[in-house]
Protein backbone atom coordinates (compact mmCIF):
# COMPACT_ATOMS: atom_id res chain seq x y z
CA UNK A 1 0.00 0.00 0.00
CA UNK A 2 1.29 3.51 -0.12
CA UNK A 3 2.09 4.87 -3.04
CA UNK A 4 -0.11 2.78 -5.36
CA UNK A 5 -2.98 4.22 -3.37
CA UNK A 6 -6.29 5.53 -5.42
CA UNK A 7 -8.78 8.01 -4.17
CA UNK A 8 -12.46 6.68 -4.70
CA UNK A 9 -15.32 8.72 -4.40
CA UNK A 10 -18.52 6.96 -3.06
CA UNK A 11 -22.17 8.10 -3.45
CA UNK A 12 -24.36 6.34 -1.28
CA UNK A 13 -28.52 6.18 -1.82
CA UNK A 14 -30.44 6.20 1.28
CA UNK A 15 -33.60 4.25 0.57
CA UNK A 16 -34.81 2.51 -3.08
CA UNK A 17 -35.33 5.44 -5.41
CA UNK A 18 -33.62 8.40 -3.48
CA UNK A 19 -31.17 10.01 -6.07
CA UNK A 20 -27.33 8.82 -5.54
CA UNK A 21 -25.74 11.41 -3.29
CA UNK A 22 -21.67 12.01 -2.46
CA UNK A 23 -20.71 10.54 0.96
CA UNK A 24 -17.27 11.58 0.87
CA UNK A 25 -13.97 9.72 -0.74
CA UNK A 26 -12.15 6.22 0.62
CA UNK A 27 -8.23 5.54 0.37
CA UNK A 28 -7.77 2.21 -1.68
CA UNK A 29 -5.07 0.02 -4.12
CA UNK A 30 -8.02 -1.75 -5.98
CA UNK A 31 -11.37 -2.04 -7.04
CA UNK A 32 -11.75 -4.52 -4.11
CA UNK A 33 -10.46 -3.22 -1.19
CA UNK A 34 -12.10 0.09 -2.62
CA UNK A 35 -15.31 -1.57 -2.11
CA UNK A 36 -14.66 -2.93 1.22
CA UNK A 37 -13.37 0.17 2.82
CA UNK A 38 -16.69 2.13 1.37
CA UNK A 39 -18.90 -0.40 2.82
CA UNK A 40 -17.12 0.36 6.15
CA UNK A 41 -17.19 3.81 6.24
CA UNK A 42 -20.63 4.72 4.34
CA UNK A 43 -22.43 1.37 4.97
CA UNK A 44 -21.73 0.04 8.47
CA UNK A 45 -24.41 1.22 10.23
CA UNK A 46 -27.04 0.22 7.80
CA UNK A 47 -27.83 3.68 6.43
CA UNK A 48 -27.27 2.99 2.65
CA UNK A 49 -28.90 1.08 0.00
CA UNK A 50 -26.77 1.14 -2.51
CA UNK A 51 -23.49 2.81 -3.01
CA UNK A 52 -21.34 3.70 -6.30
CA UNK A 53 -17.92 3.52 -5.56
CA UNK A 54 -16.01 5.61 -8.45
CA UNK A 55 -11.89 6.18 -9.12
CA UNK A 56 -11.48 10.01 -8.99
CA UNK A 57 -9.71 10.12 -11.77
CA UNK A 58 -12.13 8.95 -13.75
CA UNK A 59 -14.39 11.53 -13.20
CA UNK A 60 -14.56 14.31 -15.51
CA UNK A 61 -14.24 17.55 -13.69
CA UNK A 62 -15.94 20.67 -15.01
CA UNK A 63 -15.05 24.28 -13.07
CA UNK A 64 -14.57 26.94 -15.90
CA UNK A 65 -16.66 30.05 -14.97
CA UNK A 66 -17.05 31.40 -18.68
CA UNK A 67 -19.12 27.80 -19.37
CA UNK A 68 -20.65 27.52 -15.97
CA UNK A 69 -20.75 31.22 -14.32
CA UNK A 70 -21.56 33.39 -17.83
CA UNK A 71 -21.99 37.00 -16.91
CA UNK A 72 -25.16 37.79 -18.51
CA UNK A 73 -28.59 37.50 -17.15
CA UNK A 74 -29.48 33.73 -17.75
CA UNK A 75 -33.09 34.15 -15.54
CA UNK A 76 -34.68 33.31 -18.89
CA UNK A 77 -33.24 30.14 -19.24
CA UNK A 78 -34.46 29.04 -15.73
CA UNK A 79 -36.98 26.39 -15.52
CA UNK A 80 -39.77 29.37 -13.98
CA UNK A 81 -39.66 30.88 -17.19
CA UNK A 82 -40.50 34.63 -17.52
CA UNK A 83 -41.90 36.68 -14.83
CA UNK A 84 -46.18 37.17 -16.07
CA UNK A 85 -47.21 38.20 -12.89
CA UNK A 86 -47.19 42.15 -13.28
CA UNK A 87 -48.54 41.80 -17.30
CA UNK A 88 -51.45 39.69 -16.20
CA UNK A 89 -52.42 41.75 -13.45
CA UNK A 90 -52.61 44.35 -16.52
CA UNK A 91 -54.46 42.23 -18.74
CA UNK A 92 -56.99 41.78 -15.61
CA UNK A 93 -57.59 45.04 -14.97
CA UNK A 94 -58.22 45.66 -18.72
CA UNK A 95 -60.62 43.06 -18.86
CA UNK A 96 -62.07 44.00 -15.60
CA UNK A 97 -61.53 40.52 -14.47
CA UNK A 98 -61.34 39.75 -10.61
CA UNK A 99 -57.70 40.28 -9.08
CA UNK A 100 -55.74 37.27 -8.45
CA UNK A 101 -55.85 37.58 -4.70
CA UNK A 102 -59.85 37.36 -4.94
CA UNK A 103 -59.37 34.36 -7.24
CA UNK A 104 -57.83 32.17 -5.03
CA UNK A 105 -60.52 32.27 -2.13
CA UNK B 1 -38.17 -27.40 21.38
CA UNK B 2 -38.21 -26.63 25.15
CA UNK B 3 -38.34 -30.39 26.13
CA UNK B 4 -34.50 -30.65 26.90
CA UNK B 5 -33.48 -33.34 28.97
CA UNK B 6 -30.74 -32.03 31.22
CA UNK B 7 -27.91 -34.07 29.20
CA UNK B 8 -28.57 -32.72 26.37
CA UNK B 9 -29.64 -29.21 27.50
CA UNK B 10 -26.18 -29.05 29.38
CA UNK B 11 -24.36 -30.52 25.90
CA UNK B 12 -26.13 -27.72 23.81
CA UNK B 13 -24.86 -24.96 26.93
CA UNK B 14 -21.33 -26.43 25.84
CA UNK B 15 -21.88 -25.33 22.23
CA UNK B 16 -22.96 -22.16 23.10
CA UNK B 17 -20.09 -21.47 25.04
CA UNK B 18 -17.78 -22.36 22.75
CA UNK B 19 -19.24 -20.95 20.24
CA UNK B 20 -19.93 -17.65 21.99
CA UNK B 21 -16.42 -17.65 23.56
CA UNK B 22 -14.99 -17.98 20.04
CA UNK B 23 -16.18 -14.51 18.94
CA UNK B 24 -15.81 -12.79 21.80
CA UNK B 25 -11.97 -14.06 22.69
CA UNK B 26 -11.09 -13.06 18.75
CA UNK B 27 -13.23 -9.87 18.82
CA UNK B 28 -10.98 -8.64 21.80
CA UNK B 29 -7.85 -9.97 20.28
CA UNK B 30 -8.04 -7.98 16.89
CA UNK B 31 -9.60 -5.21 18.20
CA UNK B 32 -6.06 -4.44 19.73
CA UNK B 33 -5.62 -3.71 16.05
CA UNK B 34 -8.11 0.06 16.56
CA UNK B 35 -5.19 2.93 16.04
CA UNK B 36 -2.14 0.70 14.95
CA UNK B 37 -3.85 -1.15 11.47
CA UNK B 38 -1.80 -0.39 8.14
CA UNK B 39 -3.99 2.09 6.74
CA UNK B 40 -6.94 4.47 8.44
CA UNK B 41 -9.42 2.29 6.13
CA UNK B 42 -8.43 -0.93 7.51
CA UNK B 43 -8.21 0.59 11.16
CA UNK B 44 -12.09 1.01 10.65
CA UNK B 45 -12.75 -2.34 8.96
CA UNK B 46 -10.90 -3.95 11.03
CA UNK B 47 -12.13 -2.41 14.48
CA UNK B 48 -15.67 -2.99 12.55
CA UNK B 49 -15.29 -6.62 12.17
CA UNK B 50 -14.19 -6.98 15.54
CA UNK B 51 -17.07 -5.00 16.68
CA UNK B 52 -19.03 -6.92 14.77
CA UNK B 53 -17.39 -10.33 16.60
CA UNK B 54 -18.31 -8.91 20.14
CA UNK B 55 -21.96 -8.90 18.61
CA UNK B 56 -22.14 -12.09 17.64
CA UNK B 57 -20.84 -13.28 20.81
CA UNK B 58 -23.19 -11.21 23.04
CA UNK B 59 -26.33 -13.16 20.81
CA UNK B 60 -25.00 -16.15 21.73
CA UNK B 61 -24.57 -15.52 25.30
CA UNK B 62 -28.34 -14.38 25.41
CA UNK B 63 -29.03 -17.61 23.97
CA UNK B 64 -27.21 -19.38 26.55
CA UNK B 65 -28.20 -17.22 29.40
CA UNK B 66 -32.18 -17.67 28.39
CA UNK B 67 -30.93 -21.77 28.02
CA UNK B 68 -29.26 -21.79 31.60
CA UNK B 69 -31.41 -18.96 33.27
CA UNK B 70 -28.19 -17.39 33.82
CA UNK B 71 -26.97 -13.80 33.08
CA UNK B 72 -25.15 -12.92 29.74
CA UNK B 73 -22.62 -10.07 31.00
CA UNK B 74 -22.17 -12.75 33.97
CA UNK B 75 -21.10 -15.33 31.42
CA UNK B 76 -19.34 -12.84 29.80
CA UNK B 77 -16.98 -11.40 31.56
CA UNK B 78 -17.24 -13.64 35.31
CA UNK B 79 -15.06 -16.58 34.46
CA UNK B 80 -12.11 -17.27 35.64
CA UNK B 81 -9.41 -17.54 32.97
CA UNK B 82 -9.61 -21.60 32.74
CA UNK B 83 -13.42 -21.17 32.54
CA UNK B 84 -12.96 -19.97 28.70
CA UNK B 85 -13.96 -22.60 26.12
CA UNK B 86 -12.57 -20.63 22.82
CA UNK B 87 -10.59 -23.05 20.21
CA UNK B 88 -6.76 -22.75 21.34
CA UNK B 89 -6.85 -20.76 17.50
CA UNK B 90 -7.67 -17.89 20.05
CA UNK B 91 -4.85 -18.50 22.52
CA UNK B 92 -2.17 -16.68 20.62
CA UNK B 93 -1.60 -12.56 20.94
CA UNK B 94 -2.35 -10.23 17.83
CA UNK B 95 1.25 -10.78 17.29
CA UNK B 96 1.85 -9.29 13.60
CA UNK B 97 -0.41 -7.94 10.56
CA UNK B 98 0.16 -11.51 8.86
CA UNK B 99 -0.46 -13.59 12.26
CA UNK B 100 -3.76 -11.89 12.35
CA UNK B 101 -4.74 -12.35 8.95
CA UNK B 102 -3.87 -15.92 9.15
CA UNK B 103 -5.89 -16.38 11.90
CA UNK B 104 -8.73 -14.60 10.16
CA UNK B 105 -8.62 -16.51 7.49
CA UNK B 106 -8.34 -19.83 9.08
CA UNK B 107 -11.24 -18.75 11.94
CA UNK B 108 -13.80 -17.03 9.43
CA UNK B 109 -14.00 -19.82 7.06
CA UNK B 110 -14.62 -22.39 10.38
CA UNK B 111 -17.02 -20.59 11.32
CA UNK B 112 -18.90 -20.41 7.89
CA UNK B 113 -18.76 -24.42 7.74
CA UNK B 114 -20.07 -24.44 10.91
CA UNK B 115 -23.04 -21.66 11.09
CA UNK B 116 -23.98 -23.12 7.38
CA UNK B 117 -24.65 -26.16 9.57
CA UNK B 118 -26.41 -24.55 12.25
CA UNK B 119 -28.80 -22.75 10.18
CA UNK B 120 -30.35 -26.61 10.09
CA UNK B 121 -29.96 -27.19 13.86
CA UNK B 122 -33.22 -28.57 15.40
CA UNK B 123 -32.96 -26.01 18.57
CA UNK B 124 -35.05 -23.07 16.33
CA UNK B 125 -33.30 -20.33 18.36
CA UNK B 126 -29.95 -21.21 17.39
CA UNK B 127 -31.02 -21.54 13.33
CA UNK B 128 -32.23 -18.68 13.07
CA UNK B 129 -29.13 -16.68 14.96
CA UNK B 130 -27.22 -19.07 12.66
CA UNK B 131 -28.92 -17.24 9.51
CA UNK B 132 -28.64 -13.51 10.96
CA UNK B 133 -24.79 -14.23 11.89
CA UNK B 134 -24.12 -16.15 8.06
CA UNK B 135 -24.92 -12.79 6.47
CA UNK B 136 -22.38 -10.66 8.45
CA UNK B 137 -20.13 -13.18 8.21
CA UNK B 138 -20.20 -13.07 4.36
CA UNK B 139 -18.45 -9.79 4.18
CA UNK B 140 -15.65 -11.14 6.59
CA UNK B 141 -14.98 -13.72 4.51
CA UNK B 142 -14.60 -11.97 1.86
CA UNK B 143 -12.17 -9.33 3.41
CA UNK B 144 -9.77 -12.04 5.14
CA UNK B 145 -9.65 -13.99 1.48
CA UNK B 146 -8.77 -10.42 0.00
CA UNK B 147 -5.94 -9.54 2.87
CA UNK B 148 -4.45 -13.44 2.15
CA UNK B 149 -3.71 -13.03 -1.23
CA UNK B 150 -2.46 -9.62 -0.72
CA UNK B 151 0.25 -10.83 1.71
CA UNK B 152 0.50 -13.98 -0.39
CA UNK B 153 1.61 -11.99 -3.39
CA UNK B 154 2.92 -9.37 -2.00
CA UNK B 155 6.40 -8.49 -0.58
CA UNK B 156 8.79 -11.81 -0.22
CA UNK B 157 8.45 -10.67 3.61
CA UNK B 158 4.77 -10.56 3.44
CA UNK B 159 4.75 -14.20 2.04
CA UNK B 160 7.35 -15.60 4.57
CA UNK B 161 5.72 -14.18 7.36
CA UNK B 162 1.88 -15.62 6.17
CA UNK B 163 3.21 -18.39 6.05
CA UNK B 164 4.88 -18.85 8.94
CA UNK B 165 1.92 -17.68 10.81
CA UNK B 166 -0.25 -20.56 9.33
CA UNK B 167 2.41 -23.10 10.02
CA UNK B 168 2.62 -22.15 13.66
CA UNK B 169 -1.69 -21.58 13.61
CA UNK B 170 -2.60 -24.75 11.82
CA UNK B 171 -2.95 -27.43 14.61
CA UNK B 172 -4.70 -24.96 16.97
CA UNK B 173 -7.16 -24.16 14.03
CA UNK B 174 -8.03 -27.42 13.71
CA UNK B 175 -9.38 -27.16 17.29
CA UNK B 176 -12.48 -25.41 16.29
CA UNK B 177 -13.89 -28.39 15.73
CA UNK B 178 -12.48 -30.08 18.92
CA UNK B 179 -14.59 -32.55 20.20
CA UNK B 180 -17.11 -31.56 22.90
CA UNK B 181 -19.14 -33.31 25.64
CA UNK B 182 -21.98 -34.95 24.45
CA UNK B 183 -21.47 -34.45 21.05
CA UNK B 184 -23.65 -37.27 20.16
CA UNK B 185 -26.45 -36.06 22.56
CA UNK B 186 -26.66 -32.81 19.75
CA UNK B 187 -26.58 -34.88 16.55
CA UNK B 188 -28.85 -37.18 17.59
CA UNK B 189 -31.22 -34.53 18.81
CA UNK B 190 -30.70 -33.26 15.33
CA UNK B 191 -29.10 -29.87 16.98
CA UNK B 192 -25.76 -30.41 15.62
CA UNK B 193 -26.65 -31.42 12.08
CA UNK B 194 -23.55 -32.92 11.61
CA UNK B 195 -20.42 -34.03 13.74
CA UNK B 196 -17.80 -31.52 13.70
CA UNK B 197 -15.45 -33.84 12.59
CA UNK B 198 -17.50 -33.79 9.20
CA UNK B 199 -17.79 -29.95 9.47
CA UNK B 200 -13.62 -30.39 9.77
CA UNK B 201 -13.40 -32.43 7.07
CA UNK B 202 -15.51 -29.52 5.17
CA UNK B 203 -13.46 -26.59 6.10
CA UNK B 204 -10.51 -28.28 5.25
CA UNK B 205 -11.41 -28.72 1.42
CA UNK B 206 -12.40 -25.32 1.85
CA UNK B 207 -9.37 -23.68 2.98
CA UNK B 208 -6.38 -26.34 1.49
CA UNK B 209 -7.52 -25.26 -2.40
CA UNK B 210 -7.12 -21.13 -1.13
CA UNK B 211 -3.91 -21.76 0.85
CA UNK B 212 -2.18 -23.25 -2.58
CA UNK B 213 -3.70 -20.95 -5.17
CA UNK B 214 -1.83 -18.38 -2.72
CA UNK B 215 1.28 -20.02 -3.39
CA UNK B 216 1.19 -20.83 0.38
CA UNK B 217 2.41 -24.50 2.09
CA UNK B 218 -0.60 -26.47 3.29
CA UNK B 219 0.68 -27.93 6.48
CA UNK B 220 0.08 -31.86 7.07
CA UNK B 221 -3.33 -32.44 7.93
CA UNK B 222 -3.71 -33.61 11.84
CA UNK B 223 -5.88 -36.58 13.27
CA UNK B 224 -9.00 -35.77 15.02
CA UNK B 225 -7.94 -32.71 17.82
CA UNK B 226 -8.16 -33.71 20.90
CA UNK B 227 -10.31 -33.06 23.48
CA UNK B 228 -8.28 -30.12 24.89
CA UNK B 229 -8.72 -28.42 22.00
CA UNK B 230 -11.09 -26.00 23.93
CA UNK B 231 -9.51 -26.37 27.29
CA UNK B 232 -6.00 -25.35 27.18
CA UNK B 233 -5.10 -21.90 27.69
CA UNK B 234 -2.08 -19.72 27.61
CA UNK B 235 0.07 -17.16 29.40
CA UNK B 236 -1.25 -14.66 26.41
CA UNK B 237 -4.78 -15.53 26.99
CA UNK B 238 -4.18 -14.76 30.28
CA UNK B 239 -3.35 -11.35 29.85
CA UNK B 240 -5.92 -10.71 27.78
CA UNK B 241 -8.22 -11.91 30.12
CA UNK B 242 -6.93 -9.22 32.85
CA UNK B 243 -7.66 -6.66 30.33
CA UNK B 244 -11.32 -7.63 29.20
CA UNK B 245 -12.17 -8.41 32.87
CA UNK B 246 -10.63 -5.15 34.32
CA UNK B 247 -13.63 -2.62 33.91
CA UNK B 248 -16.47 -5.32 35.18
CA UNK B 249 -14.26 -6.45 37.23
CA UNK B 250 -14.01 -3.16 39.17
CA UNK B 251 -17.13 -2.88 40.43
CA UNK B 252 -18.87 -6.20 40.42
CA UNK B 253 -22.23 -5.11 41.51
CA UNK B 254 -22.19 -1.93 39.21
CA UNK B 255 -24.66 -1.21 37.24
CA UNK B 256 -23.30 0.06 33.80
Amino acid sequence: MGSKDRVWEVFRQEAEGDPMIHGGSVRAPDEELATHYAREFYGRRQESERLWIVPRDAILELDDPDLLKPPFDRSFKRPGGFLIKHKLEAARERAGSPQVEEMEE
Amino acid sequence: MTDLDRETRDALAELLLAMADDEFVLGFWDSEWTGIAPILEEDVAMSSVSQDEIGHAKALYELLAELTGGDADVIAFGRPVDGYRHAALMNHARTDWAFSIARRFLYENADAVRLESLAASAYRPLAELAVKMRREETYHLLHFDLWLRRLAEGSDESHARLAAAIERLWPDAQAVFAPLAGEALLVAAGILPEPLETLRARWLERVSPRLTAAHLPVPAIPDRPGADGRTRRTDEFAWLHGEFTAVASSEADATW
